[in-house]
C-alpha cells in the first residue's frame, strides 16, 4: 500500500484565515496516506452560500467556472478541496456545467474575456470522500504511531460535507446524508473513542450564525449540550465554518443561557496529525484553536497516548 | 348582500407559479410537490420562518407573489440541505429557496435592511474585487453597513472573538489577499452580469 495519487488542489479562502489549521494539518497528513496535492494557480473564491444573492447566479457560477478553468490547466486529474462550502459550490457547479450545454456555452463566453476556457470534464471531490474511497480507513489506521487512547470524540459532520452530494454517484456515494459514519471511522482509526452523537449532521447556522448570531445560538447550544452530556473531550469536525461557529460562540451561549461550555472543537485532520506522531504546533496546528484541546495536546507533546 | 365579492383580497398573480417553474433554479420539479411537509419538518430553523417550505410552495401555486418574495423564509434558510435530501419527490428545495432569495433581493422585494442582503453584498464586494474572501473586511463592511453607531456596537460585541482569532493567527492581518489576475476576473464577471441581464 505505497501507491501515491495526485490531485489538483483547491484550498479555498478560509484556508488562509479562520481555517488555517485545517489546511496546515491536512498538508501534513495527506502525503503520509499517499495523497499528493498540486495547488491551482491563482484560484478564486467559490461564492460560498451568499454569492448568488450578492452577485446574481450567472456571475456567481462564473467564479466557479474561472477556478475550474485554472484547474483544467493542471490537467484532467480530479480536483479536491477540504472546505465544505467550496465543495458544495464547486462540485455542484461542475456538475451543472457538465450537464447543461447552454450553461457551459454561456460560461465560456464569459471566460473568454480573460482568455480562459473550461471543457466541463473535471470531477470535484471532498478530501473526506477521497480518504474514504481512494485511501481507505485501513491505510489511515496503518499510519497511526500514537493512538489517541481514551480520547472521547463527538464526531460533528455538519451539513455540506455530506449534503446534498454524499449519496450521489457524482459524490462518490461515500456515505449517508443523515447518519454518516466516516468521521467516527476516522476517530476510531486514530485510536480514539467515537461517541454516539445524534446531532452529527445538525446545522450550526452557517453564515446566518456569522451575520446574526441571535438567530442561531440555540442551534449551536443543542450540539454542545449533547457533547457535554456524552462527556466528550472534544468535538471533531471536517467543516471550516462549523469549527469556527461552534468554537467561537460558546462564550456568547454561556452568557445568554447561563451555561459553562468550554469544549474544544478540532478538525479530524488535527486528530490524525497527532495520531500519526506529528508535532502539536507545526503539523497538528493545535495552537490555532481558541479553546485549547488540552487533552489532545498532552498526547502530542508527551507522546503519552500509548501509555494511557 | 354579497359580502364576499366586496372583501379586499390579496392580489393573486396567476402567472407567478409558472414564472417560478421556468425561472427559478430547481423550479422545474416544483409541480411535483405533494405537500407532504418532509421539508418543513426537517428544517433546523423553521420555527423562525414566516412559512415553512411546504406552505411557501403552496403559496407559490396560489399566486401569492408578494407574500412569497417578501417572506423571511428566504432569509432564514441556512443551506443545510436536509429538506432537499429528504424530499420524496426529488425537489431541490434548498436550491429553490436560495434562488428565490436571490430574485427577491434583485427585484427589490427583500425588506429594507435585511441582514442577509447586507451580508451578501459585503461578501460579494470582497469576492469580486479581490477574487478572495477577506473574512475580516467582509465582517467589518457588514457591521458598518448598518451605520457607524450600530457598526461599532456589533464590532464591540464581537471583540473577544476577534481577539481570539488574532491571537491564534486566524485573522489575516495586513493587505487583503488578492488573486493576481484581478483584471481578468473583473472582465469575466462583467460579461457574466451582461449575460444574466439578457436572460
Amino acid at each position: 500500500m505505497t501507491e501515491v495519487k495526485k490531485f489538483t488542489y483547491y484550498p479555498g479562502c478560509s484556508s488562509q484565515g479562520s481555517a488555517r489549521h485545517l489546511e496546515e494539518s491536512l498538508l501534513a497528513v495527506l502525503p503520509r496516506v499517499g495523497v499528493e496535492l498540486d495547488e491551482i494557480d491563482d484560484w478564486n473564491c467559490c461564492g460560498a452560500s451568499v454569492g448568488h444573492i450578492g452577485g446574481c447566479q450567472t456571475p456567481n457560477l462564473a467564479l466557479t467556472g474561472r477556478t475550474l478553468a485554472k484547474a483544467q490547466q493542471k490537467g484532467a486529474r480530479d480536483v479536491v478541496t477540504g472546505c465544505a462550502a467550496c465543495y458544495l459550490n464547486t462540485h455542484g457547479g461542475a456538475e451543472q456545467i457538465k450537464a447543461d450545454v447552454k450553461t457551459r456555452t454561456q460560461l465560456n463566453v464569459a471566460l473568454r474575456e480573460a482568455k480562459l476556457s473550461y471543457d466541463g470534464d473535471l470531477r470535484v471531490r471532498h478530501v473526506c470522500e477521497v480518504l474514504v474511497n481512494d485511501v481507505g480507513v485501513d491505510r489511515i489506521a496503518a499510519q497511526v504511531t500514537n493512538p489517541l487512547r481514551g480520547l472521547k470524540v463527538a464526531g460533528y459532520v455538519g451539513c455540506q460535507t455530506v449534503r446534498p452530494f454524499a449519496g450521489t454517484a457524482g459524490g462518490g456515494n461515500f456515505d449517508a446524508t443523515d447518519e454518516p459514519t466516516f468521521l467516527d471511522d476516522f476517530s476510531r482509526a486514530c485510536g480514539a473513542e467515537p461517541l454516539p452523537f445524534s446531532n452529527k449532521t445538525s446545522c450550526c447556522g452557517a453564515s446566518i450564525a456569522v451575520m446574526s448570531p441571535d438567530r442561531t445560538l440555540a442551534l449551536i447550544k443543542t450540539i454542545l449540550e449533547e457533547a457535554r452530556d456524552a462527556r466528550a473531550d472534544l468535538i471533531s469536525t471536517p467543516c471550516p465554518l462549523c469549527q469556527t461557529n461552534v468554537e467561537m460562540y460558546q462564550a456568547a451561549i454561556n452568557r445568554q443561557y447561563g451555561t459553562d461550555f468550554h469544549i474544544p472543537v478540532v478538525f479530524y485532520s488535527q486528530l490524525m496529525a497527532v495520531a500519526f506522531g506529528m508535532s502539536a504546533k507545526q503539523q497538528a496546528a493545535l495552537h490555532r484553536n481558541t479553546i485549547p484541546p488540552v487533552k489532545l495536546a498532552a498526547m502530542a507533546s508527551s507522546g503519552a497516548g500509548d501509555a494511557r | 348582500m354579497s359580502a364576499a365579492s366586496t372583501e379586499v383580497r390579496p392580489a393573486y398573480d396567476l402567472q407567478f407559479a409558472r414564472w417560478v417553474y421556468r425561472n427559478i433554479q430547481g423550479g422545474d420539479r416544483l409541480p411535483l410537490c405533494m405537500q407532504c411537509g418532509a421539508c418543513s419538518g426537517s428544517c433546523p430553523i423553521g420555527v423562525q420562518m414566516d412559512y415553512g417550505p411546504r406552505k411557501l410552495f403552496m403559496m407559490i401555486r396560489a399566486g401569492m407573489k408578494d407574500e412569497v418574495l417578501r417572506s423571511n423564509t428566504l432569509w432564514n434558510c441556512t443551506s443545510c440541505y436536509r429538506c432537499m435530501v429528504r424530499c420524496p419527490r426529488g425537489i431541490a428545495v434548498t436550491d429553490i429557496l436560495q434562488d428565490l432569495a436571490a430574485k427577491s433581493a434583485q427585484l427589490g422585494f427583500a425588506p429594507k435592511g435585511t441582514e442577509n442582503v447586507r451580508f451578501a453584498r459585503a461578501f460579494w464586494w470582497s469576492a469580486q474585487l479581490y477574487g478572495r474572501t477577506d473574512e475580516r473586511l467582509v465582517t467589518a463592511r457588514y457591521y458598518f453597513s448598518f451605520g457607524l453607531k450600530e457598526g461599532f456596537r456589533r464590532a464591540i460585541a464581537n471583540l473577544t472573538i476577534a481577539a481570539g482569532m488574532v491571537r491564534t493567527g486566524r485573522m489575516h492581518m495586513g493587505l487583503p489577499r488578492r488573486i493576481k489576475d484581478r483584471r481578468g476576473l473583473h472582465a469575466i464577471l462583467a460579461k457574466a452580469r451582461e449575460l444574466e441581464s439578457l436572460e
